[in-house]
């Protein structure tokens, strides 16, 4: 893997990460009322988009409502596993006390169970970000993004597998999480269970959500039961196709870079905080459009500070910016097409070997070097402040 | 052999996947922000000022408050800057009125008493929980009550008071309040309209601070108990207030039945917190007691012993350990600062035992 940004000494990658701390800090004491007032403002527009949603889905008789209904419905799915669901699961909130926004008690609408994703997100994703082997969203374990990872012919289906993925999303997150969850946890606590129990929390929220959609719902109408199906159907796809390009945006364009297991040994918490950020890209968009990505737009942020209220990504987002181009760090953004776009030509390009993929990807890389998180400690002096980056830039 | 849909779930658990009393809850609380199917909801319908620095709430609860007895305390969660916070104030109302209300009182530096003296109006609501304590009257009331009130430890026996007023109590009962001066005086009037009403009851006021002529001053004392009863042993003593107050009564009453109550404020608390060694930690969902140093976090304390919680990121960013504290005061190591002694949820990875705890494990 390459990167663009300016290799750092030991000296800067620490003061590099004094100074997110600090903004962290100053950030998380604003935290309060506003926050709360907001996660319960989207609380309600989940709740009533829902009963819009199925309430136009169930007493539809033309195509525009029905359709206008599955729309609504498919926003509110997005609204509650994104903004709601996705930060609540963070402990974004948990500081408000209340059951409704606690990490512990919430379950979203979505075939994963909430405990399995928080393990394989909240710890595996985020700790081990991008880091090969070990972040089990890297690719999903069937996806190959950089030369790191080994060719196999697979790969060459990898382009049909994420389009199917990508309808689907639901389903490879449920079935992912499971899966991660028995291979990491400790031998000594593997004993006692197999590789089924894991299977079957799953599929015990399976069951709750094909219920929920496809039977309880359904019923409800009677003879016009293919109706509500259908209605399902098509909102669970909408948010399928939503997430997985919001997700893949994430970390899977040009420059987000990966990680070896070596690069990560000994990690101060600064060297993470860099880690996050050469691994994670943004999305440029309206206030809107960040809001329906669950501020997941601002992904470099939520991996820098994931327990902070996601609306707070807004304000950091500049300050981030100017410390890294004071640190010479590429910050990865660009609007939802330009990012989506960069994610799928790394799909198609590394789904061919490195000789193709190399030439597919390669346009840039006499700017390229190797990526070194932990450089050798140089013998410059460390400068006054103001004089360190005047050289840096 | 199963079928689908009940394969892997109970029909229990489909209703409960299905939010129905969440939706409920938020449907009634759109129509009105007191309805609920959960929670005990009041509406504050009236504040009134007892003196510079108490004010008595008075609260319209929904259906779900199922009435209380004369002496005991009530959770009382509100919102203060986007977090819910939980206190017990004694009910100073009778079971049988129409509305409810508590009496509560500035504490120097307390977060819940300030912002309820601030900031509650007209109209707010506020969750409750179900009222709890034995401060009450028993079934067969003795002849002769001994109150020993403190600051605020009024409100309690202000409600006994007025029960046995509605009972028509025919004995006799003497109350000592411990007050810093005259204007401290809670719920003056309704006590003097008690007393002069039924006849029965004596009040001393006792004057701490500021001494006031034709009254008594100081603190609680031998002298000023054999000044106003005679034989102790012939009374049922119903004592609450603070700490200091508490400690001296039950020393000098040695011996007679006691009921007592005691006030603890959050600051008062976690300052008294003293490390001996090891602390006990007694871990509810698998109901087993363990001793830990708090020398470490919790989560390494705990692994130690072999007790593996879910943990992750073990920085405290990720959230996997997050349990909830019901007793007990922990430090934030990523901070340092004291946690209060209730139930409250920590990140064990980065909380370090300060006392004794109960977490839900």
């Amino acid at each position: 893997m390459r990167t663009i940004s300016k290799k750092l000494n030991h000296e800067e990658i620490e003061a590099f990460g004094k100074e997110v701390d600090a903004l962290r800090e100053e950030v998380m004491a604003k935290v309060g009322k506003e926050d709360a007032d907001h996660i319960r403002s989207i609380y309600k527009i989940y709740r009533y988009t829902e009963i819009l949603g199925r309430g136009l889905i169930h007493f539809s008789f033309e195509p525009i409502s029905f359709v206008a209904g599955s729309l609504i419905l498919g926003a509110s799915k997005i609204i509650n596993n994104m903004e709601l669901g996705h930060n609540v699961l963070h402990g974004q909130y948990d500081w408000m006390n209340d059951p409704r926004f606690n990490s512990r008690t919430f379950e979203w609408d979505i075939v994963s169970d909430s405990h399995q994703w928080k393990f394989y997100h909240n710890y595996m994703h985020h700790t081990y970000t991008n880091v090969l082997n070990k972040d089990h969203d890297y690719g999903y374990n069937f996806t190959r993004l950089t030369e790191a990872q080994k060719w196999k012919p697979v790969h060459l289906t990898q382009p049909f597998t994420n389009m199917f993925l990508a309808m689907n999303f639901q389903w490879g997150v449920g079935a992912h999480g499971y899966r991660v969850e028995y291979m990491e946890i400790p031998k000594k606590q593997r004993k006692k269970k197999s590789l089924k129990d894991y299977k079957a929390v799953f599929f015990k929220k399976i069951e709750l959500q094909l219920v929920k959609d496809y039977l309880f719902f359904p019923l409800l109408a009677g003879l016009n039961f293919p109706k509500i199906i259908l209605g399902n159907l098509i909102a669970n796809l909408i948010r399928n196709l939503w997430t997985y390009a919001v997700i893949f945006c994430g970390h899977f364009t040009e420059n987000a870079e990966s990680f070896s297991v070596d690069d990560i040994t000994g990690e101060t918490k600064a060297q993470w905080y860099l880690r996050q950020l050469k691994g994670s890209s943004n999305l440029d968009g309206s206030n809107f459009f960040y809001t329906m990505t669950g501020h997941l737009s601002h992904q470099i942020e939520h991996h820098m500070f994931p327990d902070m209220p996601a609306k707070r990504y807004r304000e950091v987002a500049p300050r981030l910016k100017e410390i890294c181009a004071k640190y010479g760090q590429h910050y990865n953004t660009g609007r939802f097409v330009k990012q989506f776009a960069s994610v799928w030509k790394r799909i198609v390009a590394y789904s061919f070997p490195d000789s193709i993929a190399g030439k597919l990807m390669g346009n840039k890389k006499k700017y390229l070097e190797p990526t070194g998180l932990l450089s050798q400690p140089s013998f410059q002096i460390s400068l006054p402040n103001e004089e360190k980056s005047a050289t840096l830039i | 052999m199963k079928t689908f849909p009940f394969i892997y779930n109970e029909p229990r658990q489909f209703l409960s996947s299905l939010q129905g009393k969440q939706w409920a809850d938020f449907l009634l609380g759109e129509i009105n922000p007191r309805f609920s199917v959960t929670t005990i909801k009041a509406k504050v319908v009236a504040v009134r000022e007892e003196t510079a620095d108490a004010k008595t709430i008075v609260l319209k609860p929904n259906w779900l408050w199922k009435g209380f007895r004369s002496g005991q305390h009530v959770p009382v969660t509100l919102e203060i800057a986007g977090r819910r916070v939980t206190r017990y104030y004694s009910l100073s109302s009778l079971p049988k009125d129409k509305y409810l209300s508590i009496t509560v009182k500035r504490q120097k530096g307390g977060l819940v008493s300030n912002f309820i003296n601030t900031n509650i109006k007209k109209g707010d609501v506020l969750e409750l929980g179900d009222p709890t304590g034995h401060f009450t009257l028993p079934k067969t009331l003795p002849s002769k009550f001994l109150f020993l009130a403190g600051g605020s430890g009024i409100t309690p026996i202000h409600s006994i008071l007025k029960q046995l007023a509605a009972n028509q109590f025919k004995g006799k009962a003497t109350l000592l309040y411990f007050v810093r001066s005259f204007e401290d005086i809670i719920l003056h009037s309704s006590l003097e309209e008690i007393a002069k009403s039924t006849g029965w009851l004596e009040i001393k006021y006792i004057f701490s601070d500021v001494p006031k002529e034709g009254y008594d001053s100081g603190f609680l004392s031998k002298e000023i108990l054999q000044k106003y009863t005679e034989d102790l042993k012939s009374y049922s003593v119903y004592v609450c207030g603070p700490a200091p107050m508490q400690t001296k009564a039950l020393s000098l009453l040695e011996g007679i039945d006691v009921k007592s109550e005691l006030f603890l404020l959050p600051g008062q608390t976690s300052s008294k917190v003293k490390k001996t060694g090891t602390v006990d930690v007694f871990l509810s969902l698998s109901h087993k007691t363990i001793q830990v140093k708090g020398e470490r976090s919790l989560l390494e304390e705990l692994e130690d012993q072999g007790i593996y919680p879910q943990s992750g990121c073990r920085m405290g960013i990720c959230h996997t350990c997050v349990c909830k504290k019901a007793v007990g005061s922990v430090t934030d190591l990523s901070n340092g600062e004291v946690s209060e002694l209730g139930e409250e949820n920590i990140q064990i990875c980065v909380s370090r035992a300060e006392s004794n705890l109960e977490l839900e494990l």
